[in-house]
Order: C-alpha cells, then structure tokens, then sequence
C-alpha cells in the first residue's frame, strides 16, 4: 500500500487543529515551572504565613490603635486571631485584686476600640485584661498563656525623643518574651 | 511495636521537567498501540465513546495520582498510598495488584512488540499448532514472547537499565509521529461519513455488554499511572515538577487515545480489527491510510512501536522489583525478596522471579482463544483494583491526615472543619471512585477469565502474608505503628521541597498547639 486516498474535510481540519493547540499548549504550560525556593527564603514566607496569634499591648493610643492596625494586616491573609491586651499595673503596696475602677473602665475603653479595629477587618478579636504589678511581665505571661506568636507594639516617639530608653516594660518584654516582637514607631511629624 | 526499619532516603536524580514526562510517557504512551484494536474489536463503532468514558474515569484517578504523588513523593505508588491511607493489609492488597499488573505488563507489551514485529516478518504471527485440545495455539508468537522475556530479563539482572536518554529519544519520536498520523490523518484521509456510517450501524444493533467489555478494556490504554509516583521519588523538587508533568501526561494520552479512535473510526472499517494479526498491530494498519506517506509511515509506526513497547515491557521487569522491594521494607513480604546480586548489585530474585510469572502468563494466555485478550483481561483487572485503592485512600488521607501539604490538590472541594484544621472532602474524588469502582464491577462480571484468576491471585498474595505475618509475630489485619511524620520531613527534606517541609511543620505545630488549646476559652478574661 502506497497509502491511502486524499479525502479533505473541514471538521476534519478544525479537529486536528484542536488536536496540534491543545497538544502545544500543555507541553508549553509544563516546560515552564516556577523558580525553585530556597530554605532560607521558604522559612522566612513560611514564618510569616505561621503567625496565628498576634498579641497587641492597647493603651487607648493612638500608637496603640496603629499597632492594631498593623497586625490585622499581617494577619489578614491567615486570619490570624488578634490578642489585645491591657494590663493593669497594681502597686505593690495595694493587693493584686483591689478593685481600680478608674483603670478598669479605662481598660474597657480601649478594648472596645481596638476589637472594633480587629473586626473591620474580620479577624477575630480576643481581649484580655491583666493584672500585674509590671506591663511587660503582664504582657509576657499572655504571650504564655494564649501561645501567642508575634507582639506587636506600638510606641510613643515623644519618649524617644525625650531621650528615654524605650522603657522598662518594652526591655522585658524583648527579653522574656521568646517570641517575636515587633515595635512600631511612626516619627512625628 | 515490631522492629522499626530506618526509612531509606534515596539520592534523587537531577531529573527534568521533560525527563519526568517521558519517564511517564513511555510506560503510559504505549498503551494506545496496545488498546486500540482490541477496543475496536469488541466496541465496533463505539470505540470513540468507549475511549471517552474510560478516558473520564482515567482522568479523575490520574488527578488523584497527582496529588497523592506530589505530597508523598516516595516510590511504591499505589501500594505506598494504601498504606499509608488504609493500612498494612489492603496496602498488601494493593501491592498484589501492582505486582500481577506489573508482570502483565511485560507479557502484554512483550507479546505485543512480537506482534508488531511480524508487521516485518509476517511468519510468526501465522505460525501456529495444536497442542492437545488446544487448536490454533500461535507457537511462534508465544515462543518469540517468551525470548524476549528472557532477554529482558537478563538485561535486567546484568543491571543495564535502558538510558534515560533512550527513553525520551523513543518518547518523542513516539510524540511526533503520533501527531503527525492524527493531524496528517484527520486533514487527509478522515471521512465524517464513515464515521458517521460506522457509529449508526453499531447503535442500530447495540450490544451493551460487548461494548462495556469494550470500555473496560479501554482503561488498558491509561495504565501505568505509577510511573508517576516513581518519577515523583527521583525528581528533583517534586511538588512543582510532578504536579505539571503528571496532569499534562494524563490529559496528552487522553488526548492521543481519543483522537486516534476518532481517526480510526473514520479512516478504517472497524471489522478490520477482528483478524487478531490486526489487532496487534492497529496504529500501523491506521498509518497506512495515510495518503502519499502511507506505507513508510506504516513501517515507521510498527518499528517505533516495536521500540516502545519493549520499553514499556521493561519497565514492567523495573518496576515490579521497586514495589516488592517497597513492600518488603513495610513488612508485607518476606525481605527475601530484597536481596541484593552480590555481583551484579541487582535484585536478581525478584528479577527472575517475577518475569517467570510473566513467561508463565504468556504460556497460559496462549493456550485461549486470544492470547491478546485473555492479557489484556487481567490487565485490567489489576489496574482497576489497584486504581480503586488509591481513590479510597486518596479520600481517606484527606480525613486522617490532613496535615501533610499538597502541593496540588484534586479540584472541586467541599471544606469543613474538624479538630482545628480545615479538611477539603473530594467531591471529584468520590466520583472518580465511583466511577472505578464501576470498571472494577464490570470487569469482574464481563471478563471471564479475570473474575477468576485475579481474585485468586490477591486471595494467594492475602495467604502468604498472613503467614508471613504470623511467622513474624506482627498483627494481620492491624497495622505496624510507624513513625510517619518523621518520614515525611526526611522525605520532603530529601526532595528539596523547603517549602513544603516549613508548611508541614507549621502544620503539625498548629495541630499540637490546638490540642493544648482546647482546655483555653476565648473572651474576656479578667483575673
């Protein structure tokens, strides 16, 4: 057999058309992967993405709102749970229960509006009001409690500026924290 | 606990994107040469939807594949995933029909490459004898089959395994000349009346059982989805590499086969196929149509058919010693079976021992009716059992370990949460098992031969493990405890795969943290 006879049609050509592009279109999709990532850079996207509860010191600042602020976006995209925290600082010389009303409502105030913050952008919110006769050992025993991955605080660039240290609570919690902490501070304009 | 084994980690190769695809091509690329004139023989005109059907269904398991071989990159393929879905015994179960498909695809493949070899030499397939009650047994093609079996087998204990180069040499020459025949065909010399004829004349006079056998047999055409996983263990970055390579071989042999039926259908009448000389060598009877280029185009077709499915016949032999030697590392056969040829540093019993099953295959199937169909009958039987193992388990793991990334993940998922995670329960994977399960079911009541032998061959597999595992003290139908996370992380560490390593462990760290969790209530505490 010298071959067969020449019979054209055109469903004939629109198939194998159909045929040769599909064909060319996935062996082009599959010669062109991604780039490959390294450890370093996996651990550090990775490390972002793990971030599932970030803890945010509130004060009712408006440093304390921005700080807010930003770990709902760093949070966003794994819908990281907010921990927003306000410790009352009790004087050694009263009881660790005395009741401080004055703060309490103060702590109440500035809860409302962080978790307001939290929930505009549909995160979830736990607030949590601590008693403690140190902010950061307050802050660093939430941070064990709730398993918390990230603090985020925000600070006030006048004490900087002041020519303070970042402060004793900020210095311990950097310390005892085991975590990792972020401070933000936006400098005045 | 029984005594642990260290996992085996091995070297990968710095396989390509391209190396990967053809790794699975020339073992799933070959299965048109095989499948098509037999689809034809018992679908008549309704080869094109037999194809379709079984084509669907073979699409849903090479997705499932995909996943499974891209998140767990191991060797072992389906009896790997039963394990680690379903447990030791239906992993055994699992691994037994690997092990027959295995030997079957040497026979099937060697016998066919015979077959289109006396495309050139026309008196082996017409040399035949009667033996006893056995009338027309094909003495010359079963003797030139048993040789060819000898010989790969020798090769393969001398340790000459056939060079990647080769494979993807023969794999796009096999490309090429299949599209040139399609899209040569389809503009030259396909009639639309013909097939229109062709496709009227068989649903005037439809045999529904006939053309379900014919679609069980169809699925012959997409076997060898293993190759994947066994890809996914020597590629480099296997998340990335496998997910593409893996997806574009399903959908291009899905493509190849159902143009081909299509050309077929309307290039040649399908009585043709009833001769089982024809049978044998059908694309090449389909590239003689062609117009100006017919005849080289035909003897170009049989001889790189012929090159194809010897490979294909080989990575039979291959394969078989990687998954017995997996199935020994897990403790579902003896670790005899894993001895090493202190000369040659193959593993010569498994070697010999399983291509004499496969000589003996051969002998038997060639004392029937049709060799070709009593082989491509339990074939089927093994694929479709082992294809329904791997959906149950690919569903299964979905719910018991939800933890390990998949870098790609079979489509169309409903999401729920369960202990903290969320787990994506496979809508296209409970069709897909359903649609396997189905072949598996037509199988068992249209092949005759398979009906018997297959279930008796896992019946024997299922008695000597159980022997095998009482001998060794482990529990028969309970699994071995194992360290499975701990593997996984050498796994992905091995594969290079960072990134899913990092998400794994994030993962796990989440499930731990969720487990102490669980005495911490949410909301306002004031201490």
């Amino acid at each position: 057999m010298s071959g067969g006879e020449v019979h054209i049609s055109v469903v004939g050509v629109v198939l194998a058309a159909i045929f040769l592009a599909s064909l060319g279109g996935m062996l082009w999709w599959m010669l062109h992967p991604p780039a490959p990532i390294g450890p370093a850079v996996a651990r550090a996207y990775r490390g972002v993405s793990a971030l599932k509860r970030i803890l945010v010191p509130v004060k009712g600042t408006g440093y304390s709102d921005r700080a807010v602020e930003l770990a709902c976006r760093l949070g966003q995209e794994q819908q990281a749970e907010l921990i927003l925290t306000y410790v009352i600082e009790v004087p050694l010389s009263l009881p660790l229960n005395t009741p401080l009303d004055q703060e309490e409502r103060r702590a109440r105030e500035a809860l409302e509006r962080a978790v307001e913050l939290v929930k505009l952008h549909n995160l979830k919110p736990i607030p949590v009001v601590r008693r403690d006769r140190d902010v950061g050992r307050g802050i660093v025993s939430v941070v064990a409690d709730y398993d918390v991955d990230l603090v985020v605080i925000g600070l006030n660039p006048r004490r900087i500026a002041a020519g303070d240290s970042i402060g004793r609570g900020i210095e311990t919690i950097l310390r005892r924290a085991g975590v990792e902490v972020i401070i933000d501070m936006v400098p005045e304009e | 606990m029984a005594e642990e084994r260290t996992a085996v980690v091995e070297l990968r190769r710095d396989v390509t994107v391209w190396g990967s695809y053809m790794w699975g091509f020339a073992d799933v690329g070959a299965d048109t040469f095989v499948a098509l004139g037999l689809v034809f023989a018992f679908s008549e005109g309704a080869a094109p939807l037999a194809f379709l059907l079984a084509g669907t269904v073979y699409i849903l398991v090479g997705l499932a594949y995909t996943e499974l071989a891209s998140a767990y990159p191991v060797a072992g393929g389906g009896q790997y995933f039963a394990l680690r879905g379903l447990g030791d015994f239906w992993s055994l179960v699992a691994g037994s029909a690997l092990v027959l498909d295995y030997t079957l695809c040497t026979a099937l493949f060697a016998y066919f490459a015979v077959t289109y070899f006396s495309h050139f030499v026309p008196a082996l397939a017409e040399a035949t004898l009667a033996i006893g009650p056995f009338e027309h047994v094909r003495v010359g093609l079963a003797l030139a089959t048993l040789l060819l079996i000898a010989f790969l087998t020798w090769l393969n204990v001398r340790g000459m395994r056939q060079a990647s180069l080769l494979n993807e040499l023969i794999g796009v020459l096999i490309i090429l000349m299949e599209s040139l025949i399609i899209s040569m065909g389809l503009i030259f010399a396909w009639k639309p009346e013909l097939l229109m004829a062709q496709w009227t004349e068989t649903f005037a006079n439809f045999h529904p059982r006939q053309f379900l056998y014919g679609a069980s047999l169809a699925i012959i055409s997409f076997v060898g989805l293993e190759s994947i996983s066994q890809a996914a263990q020597e590629t480099r970055r296997p998340a990335t590499i496998v997910p593409r390579t893996s997806i574009v071989l399903v959908f291009t042999v899905f493509l190849f086969a159902v143009s081909l039926s299509v050309l077929t259908l309307g290039t040649v009448r399908w009585e043709v196929f009833l001769d089982e000389r024809n049978i044998g060598r059908s694309v090449a009877i389909v590239a003689g149509h062609l117009p100006w280029i017919g005849r080289v185009a035909e003897d170009v077709t049989a001889a790189l058919a012929v090159l194809v499915l010897m490979l294909s016949s080989n990575s039979g032999v291959m394969s078989v010693s990687r998954v017995a030697f997996s199935m020994s590392r897990y403790d579902s056969i003896s670790s005899w079976f894993e001895h090493v040829h202190p000369r040659y540093r193959t593993p010569a019993r498994t070697i010999v021992i399983f291509s004499a099953i496969a000589a003996l295959q051969v002998v038997l199937a060639s004392l029937t009716e049709s060799a070709i169909d009593t082989l491509a009958n339990m074939y089927a039987f093994g694929a479709t059992l082992g294809y329904t193992l791997v959906m149950v388990s690919l569903i299964r793991l979905r719910f018991t370990d939800p933890y390990t990334p998949r870098p790609y993940r079979v489509p169309f998922n409903i999401p729920i949460r369960r202990e903290g995670t969320i787990i994506h329960v496979p809508i296209l994977g409970i069709i897909g098992l359903a649609g396997i399960t189905a072949v598996l079911v037509i199988v068992l009541f249209t092949h005759e031969i398979a009906a018997v032998a297959g279930p008796a061959w896992v019946l024997l597999s299922s008695l000597y493990y159980a022997w095998y595992r009482w001998r060794r003290g482990l529990p028969i139908f309970r699994s071995v405890p194992r360290h499975w996370e701990k593997e996984q992380m050498e796994v992905l560490e091995a594969a290079e795969e960072y990134d899913l390593l990092e998400q794994y462990r994030i993962a796990l760290a989440e499930r731990d943290r969720w487990r102490r969790r669980l005495n911490h209530e949410a909301g306002t505490i004031v201490e």
